[in-house]
């Protein structure tokens, strides 16, 4: 039976306590739920239990041995394996080749043993319940089996204790199910396990202790079997917290959006949206809910002007805009939050001010013909960093120092900030925590009340029927089912979205 | 800048500690220029890295003799540090000893200047321009056509000259940007494709009867009027080795428009965000391919500039090469001056100064003159590899340089 | 900064130095071997310059050095290096052999990195006091000639040069700018010695073609390529043949051109071009990439190689199987020639035209393929030397056939 325990472990930046004499200890067959907000210190203490950081005080212990660790491998070699938010792979290698990669089984005369390396792999998949081909190029293939292949290399190098930093985020619904028979399978395989998150009914559902995090010091353990998500989302905050929406019912008025007959072809010449008609109207939250990949992403660029439309015709305000440029579009008052806010919604090396002005840096006031007004953007930026409760020492600091749900509230901040008649919001809570889920949940509502119109594309049903009016399924390109919001249960919803008639 | 963080949650750092708290004349620098660097690092560093440099060339000039070899004692020791000695203090009155130093120091400068700020502003909208060399040919060749064939007042001339060069460095530069916006072709290929073709056309063009002096057969271009000549900045003084040109200035007001263009206009803006990342670039509504074309042209210009400072302001005529590898030594330049116009500007002073005073270096002692090249070379090692320069001056320099381009095919 | 410099980095710094050092000895080797080549050929030189100069003074005749005199002889290359194994390295090993020979003379060198370099080289060797001022190529012409004209007492002379009433030498309307008495231009009739290597190799070749081809369409170039295909169309005229001569037409100018002068790649592919379409004598006029041509004979066995400026069965001994002869260049000669009348007689001397006559150009003696050469062949060889030279040089002889026919 292992044991890993973390003594006191304190980190200082500049300025900032990121960890305060945090002890921790988990054991072999038993799954710690780490719950905190962003911000909070558990990516801080996790880097450090990886050897990415050290320590200013406290130990790593390992069946009571004081461990040094001087990076990752010092850490891999301790037994201990990462599952990052972010994963780690190469796109292009299949997945037998990321799972080896560093550490090679090498046959005669250096040659890499591939045929070796995948029987390992399939042993695996199939000791622990992770389906996967091994021969599937990362690329290709869903982030939920991309997330097994991570397990899969932690395995590989023959953890014991496995930490996963923030799961979920990236699942489906289903995807979230399956996960967590893997981890109870890990768990019963005799496995450590680590699970943060900021989720608070996940943690419930499969943690058998929960300790939680807040502003770097550990402020309560709770046990799963008595404790409600009131009391975790009020010891992770800080402060009692609503964690269902309030909204009045809606008071639709006209076609804000038209989408007809709308077809789009993805990025491997598939079908992306197969024919998909739907109106969205003034003062409406429609939410749209299905599983990754079934043409959801492709829908909202298609919208947003950012993939070329192969058929159907998409009208705002009665204008149609199917081959618009992004910039005509953001020029119809639309606010786009982008899937992935790395990816395509920041520049992360721009500061706040540069990031703030991303979408409007050509318009008055912040530039005048082709020169910028830093001034007006500074101002701008410093308003809606005080309007959203951007927490950030200064507007003028790097996108990527600030936590995931920092960024993520300067791009609402930067689409709700100014008139906007529509909202296209692509996962606008993905992997942010319970704090700021709250408020922009109440941004998105309060832009409703004020009359614009809201489409809102989630993979987390429970956000989807927190947030929606009305609620479109999609399967494989086509629209498949539509419910109003309120008289639908998540088991309705689920069946549709696994593509079963309603 | 000094202000605490606010509200309740300490922030995630992920990235360089420091950022939230710049000391006074750091907060003060990013005033000035509006711009958020770390300026510990971005001074430190090169500063460091050229210590570093200047200290192994003295050991390579000492290791490199071969009388200290051949009988190795504390006095021939003594001899080849002497010797070492010499070429430093070479170096530096060849350079900046005299007004005649200090002038050729400026003159070798300004297409230094020109050429680095042409891939610096390549670098920080993500392409990385190596066809500096052909563009700056090619602005040369446009500006020797003019140079010959018109002949009207200098404050005319001049400019035409100015704007001839970069229409045939941009060109020449735009035809990369268009074919990497239009077919995906990775810039790195086409432009030292676009090297050769320039080089071999340039050979060409010079053996044609247009650019040849009637009676001489080599292909060197006949000159260019004297009114097409950048005037001497000092020509009052009536002395020949005094060489600093109007290029210093021209040079030097190009790196304040391009500062300009960079940090301050909204093209600058676009440069830069589709740099650092294309895809949320395209997002914010800037036409990501017509950008690449774009930044293409402009980089081509400023390196035709550089062409146009070579030929005007201190050869005036073509010979083949007479770009003479100031291309290359550009991907130096921007990568000492970190990409900012600034850094580039200091960065060519110093390069110009190692070439004046490399001459000098040469007349004084038996050092020869690839070890300016070494210096060069060694100055771009140590900048390239931070963790070196932490490791021998045990200094913090902050974060590594980073991702200067995108990769190939993406 | 110096208390800084701790045990850890300094350890590396040594490191990495000592990494330079074995790389910077390495190089100062291979720079020996390279430089010493070309002073292996100046040893045939005071045979050379024994023979009566038509445009100088005999060399015997000239009185003894005035006692104490110095003479301090610089060289400025062009961007080529001074170790360029060709025209720079040739000019250094004659200065070299004059250090060598002659007392009180010294000599320093300045390399130039790039075109800009020119002029403040020579304004550097100025300064310095320089007695001669030796510049090397048409790329130095125009900073030699202006330095020329603003210093009327500074002694220069420059290889391949010469002043005409045409640029850099002359204003536009071909007014020359000075008298240019104090600069001498070393100039080379190559193509008189190609003219023989032409008609030799015409004779010699079995299947009745031969090629060349050259780095740039330049003069200096293009001269090798012009006397070479002369030559053979003479021998065809002589004997009635029709060897055909294939990479250079005299009257368009236009020929095979590498258009570099240091890929050894393109010696082979362009010397294999010219073999598959018959020739089997070479003459490649591009520096080391003839090399490339040589390399390419002594593997297939299908061709030989005529070689230019040097002879090459001493700087490129390796490939003396497949050297038929060399077209001699005597660069070295001039220099040693010019830096002799600096010492003796205060002043460069006049014009110095390397011809067959006085030795300046020449072919190198045959070896190893002497026997494709009949004896026969041989003397026809010598006797058109003599006739050009009694003609006074090719154009005259080519005229004087013209007459006659």
């Amino acid at each position: 039976m292992a044991t890993l325990e973390l003594k006191g472990i304190t980190k200082r930046f500049p300025g900032v306590l990121a960890n305060d004499q945090v002890d921790l200890k988990v054991s072999s067959g038993e799954i710690l739920g780490l719950l905190g907000e962003n911000g909070a210190g558990k990516t801080t203490l996790m880097n450090i239990l990886y050897g990415l950081y050290g320590a200013d005080e406290g130990e790593i212990l390992i069946d009571g041995e004081p461990q040094q660790f001087s990076g990752p491998g010092d850490a891999i070699s301790a037994g201990i394996g990462m599952v990052h938010q972010h994963f780690m792979l190469v796109p292009v290698f299949s997945v037998t080749e990321n799972v080896v990669l560093g550490v090679e089984p090498v046959g005669f005369g250096g040659v890499i043993d591939m045929k070796e390396a995948k029987k390992e792999v399939r042993d695996i998949s199939k000791q622990y319940g992770l389906e996967v081909d091994p021969d599937a190029v990362i690329e290709d293939i869903p982030v939920g089996i991309q997330q097994r292949v991570e397990i899969i290399k932690v395995l590989f190098r023959h953890a014991e204790f496995l930490i996963f930093d923030e799961p979920t985020a990236v699942l489906t619904p289903q995807e979230v199910e399956e996960f967590f028979g893997i981890l109870n399978g890990l768990k019963e395989a005799g496995k450590a396990i680590i699970f943060i998150t900021h989720k608070l009914k996940e943690v419930l559902e499969v943690s058998d202790r929960i300790a939680v995090l807040r502003r770097g010091a550990m402020v309560g353990e709770a046990e799963p079997a008595t404790a409600t998500e009131n009391d975790l989302a009020t010891l992770m905050v800080g402060r009692p917290v609503e964690l269902v929406v309030n909204k009045e019912t809606s008071d639709p008025g006209a076609a804000v959006l038209e989408v007809r007959d709308l077809v789009v072809i993805g990025d491997r010449d598939q079908m992306a949206l197969a024919g998909v008609s739907f109106d969205v109207r003034a003062g409406e939250i429609v939410g749209v809910a299905g599983v990754q990949g079934n043409g959801q992403t492709e829908l909202v660029e298609a919208l947003t002007g950012l993939r070329d439309v192969t058929s159907g015709t998409v009208k705002i305000s009665g204008t149609e805009v199917t081959h618009a440029t992004p910039r005509q579009i953001h020029g119809h008052s639309v606010a786009h939050v982008p899937e992935d806010r790395q990816r395509s919604g920041l520049v992360m090396p721009f500061t706040i001010t540069e990031n703030v002005v991303l979408d409007a840096y050509y318009e008055e006031p912040y530039s005048h013909g082709i020169s910028m007004d830093w001034k007006a953007a500074r101002e701008k930026a410093a308003d809606l960093v005080e309007q959203y409760d951007v927490r950030t020492p200064s507007t003028e600091i790097p996108a990527s120092s600030l936590s995931g749900g920092n960024q993520q509230k300067v791009i609402v901040a930067r689409e709700f900030g100014r008139d906007v008649k529509l909202v296209i919001a692509s996962q606008p809570t993905r992997g942010i925590d319970v704090g700021s889920i709250e408020y922009i949940h109440e941004r998105i509502v309060e832009e409703r009340d004020e009359g614009a119109a809201l489409l809102i594309v989630s993979t987390e049903l429970d956000e989807v029927l927190a947030l929606s009016d009305r609620i479109l399924v999609m399967f494989d390109g086509h629209i498949v089912a539509e419910y109003q919001g309120g008289s639908v249960t998540a088991a309705e919803i689920g069946l549709s979205m696994a593509g079963a008639a309603p | 800048m000094t202000d605490e963080p606010k509200g309740e949650a300490p922030p995630e750092m992920n990235g360089d500690a420091d950022n939230g708290e710049k000391s006074g004349w750091a907060a003060f620098m990013d005033d000035l220029t509006g711009v958020n660097v770390d300026w510990r690092s971005a001074v430190l560093v090169p500063v460091l890295a050229m210590t570093a440099a200047l200290a192994v060339s003295v050991l390579i000039i000492v290791a490199s003799d071969i009388e200290l070899w051949r009988s190795f004692s504390i006095s021939a020791l003594g001899d080849s540090f002497g010797q070492a000695g010499s070429a430093m203090w070479a170096l530096l009155t060849g350079s900046l000893g005299s007004l005649a130093a200090v002038s050729s120091t400026l003159a070798f400068a300004a297409p230094l200047i020109l050429a680095g700020l042409s891939v610096a502003i390549g670098f920080k909208a993500g392409l990385f321009n190596i066809g500096a060399e052909g563009q700056m040919l090619m602005g040369g060749m446009v500006a020797v056509a003019l140079g010959i064939t018109i002949d009207i007042p200098v404050f005319l001339n001049v400019p035409l000259a100015i704007i001839g060069a970069m229409i045939g460095g941009g060109i020449w530069g735009g035809i990369a940007g268009l074919l990497r916006a239009r077919t995906g072709a990775h810039e790195v290929i086409t432009t030292i494709m676009l090297n050769s073709i320039a080089g071999l056309a340039v050979v060409w063009m010079l053996s044609t009867k247009f650019f040849q002096p009637e009676g001489r057969l080599d292909p060197v271009s006949e000159d260019i009027a004297v009114s097409a000549r950048l005037p001497r900045l000092l020509g009052f003084l009536d002395r020949s080795d005094v060489r600093v040109h109007l290029g210093i200035v021209v040079a030097l007001i190009a790196a304040y428009a391009i500062y300009w263009v960079l940090f301050k206009s909204t093209i600058g803006y676009e440069f830069r965000a589709v740099g650092f990342n294309p895809n949320a670039a395209h997002y914010g509504g800037m036409r990501v391919t017509w950008l690449y074309t774009s930044v293409m042209a402009l980089s081509g210009a400023l390196a035709g500039l550089a062409g146009m400072a070579q030929i005007n302001g201190l050869l005036y005529r073509a010979s083949p090469g007479f770009a003479a590898g100031i291309g290359f030594d550009a991907i130096s330049l921007a990568l000492l001056g970190r990409s900012h116009p600034a850094g580039v500007v200091a960065a060519g002073f110093l390069f110009g100064a190692l070439r004046a005073g490399g001459i000098e270096m040469q007349v004084a002692t038996d050092v020869p003159v690839d070890l300016i090249s070494v210096i060069q070379a060694l100055v771009v090692v140590f900048i390239a590899a931070p963790a070196l320069i932490r490791a021998i001056f045990r200094v913090k320099t902050g974060e590594e340089i980073g991702q200067l381009t995108t990769g190939w095919g993406t | 900064m110096i208390s800084a410099f701790k045990k850890r980095g300094a350890v590396l710094a040594l490191l990495f130095a000592f990494a330079l050092v074995v790389g910077a000895c390495a190089e100062d080797e291979s720079a020996d071997t390279t430089t010493a080549a070309p002073a292996t050929t100046t040893t045939a030189a005071p045979t050379t310059t024994a023979t009566p100069a038509t445009t100088q003074p005999p060399a015997t005749t000239l009185p003894p050095p005035p006692e104490g005199n110095t003479v301090l002889a610089c060289q400025v290359s062009d961007t080529g290096g001074i170790d360029d194994a060709s025209f720079n390295a040739s000019a250094w090993a004659g200065a070299q052999q004059a250090a060598a020979e002659l007392e009180g003379v010294s000599v320093e060198f300045l390399e130039s990195t790039d075109a800009t370099d020119y002029r403040a080289n020579i304004d550097a060797f100025i300064a310095k006091g320089c007695d001669v001022i030796i510049t090397v190529g048409f790329l130095l012409a125009d900073d030699t000639a202006a330095a020329a004209v603003d210093n009327p007492n500074q002694l220069f002379a420059i290889v391949d040069q010469s002043p005409g009433p045409f640029p850099p030498w002359a204003d536009a309307d071909g007014a020359l700018l000075s008298d240019f008495a104090n600069l001498r231009g070393l100039t080379f009739q190559t193509d008189e010695a190609a003219f023989l290597a032409g008609y030799m190799a015409a004779g010699a070749s079995t299947t009745g073609v031969v090629g060349t081809f050259g780095g740039l369409p330049i003069p200096p170039v293009t001269i090798f390529m012009d006397g070479f295909v002369k030559g053979v169309a003479h021998y065809n005229s002589v004997k009635g043949t029709s060897v055909t001569a294939l990479g250079y037409d005299s009257d368009s100018g236009e020929g095979l051109f590498t258009n570099n002068f240091d890929s050894l790649e393109d010696g082979r592919s362009f010397a294999e071009t010219l073999v598959n379409n018959g020739a089997d004598i070479v003459l490649p006029v591009a520096g080391p990439v003839g090399l490339g041509s040589a390399a390419l004979c002594l593997d297939t066995g299908s061709c030989v190689i005529v070689g230019v400026d040097a002879d090459w069965n001493n700087t490129a001994a390796e490939f003396s199987s497949v050297i038929l002869t060399s077209i001699l260049k005597n660069i070295d000669v001039s220099v040693y020639n010019t830096i002799n009348n600096v010492l003796v007689l205060g002043s460069t001397g006049n014009l110095f035209n390397g011809t067959l006559a006085n030795g300046g150009v020449g072919l190198a003696a045959l070896q190893d393929n002497a026997d494709r050469v009949s004896a026969e062949l041989s003397g026809e060889v010598a006797a058109l030397n003599d006739a050009i030279v009694a003609a006074g040089g090719l154009q005259a002889f080519l005229d004087s056939l013209v007459d006659a026919g």
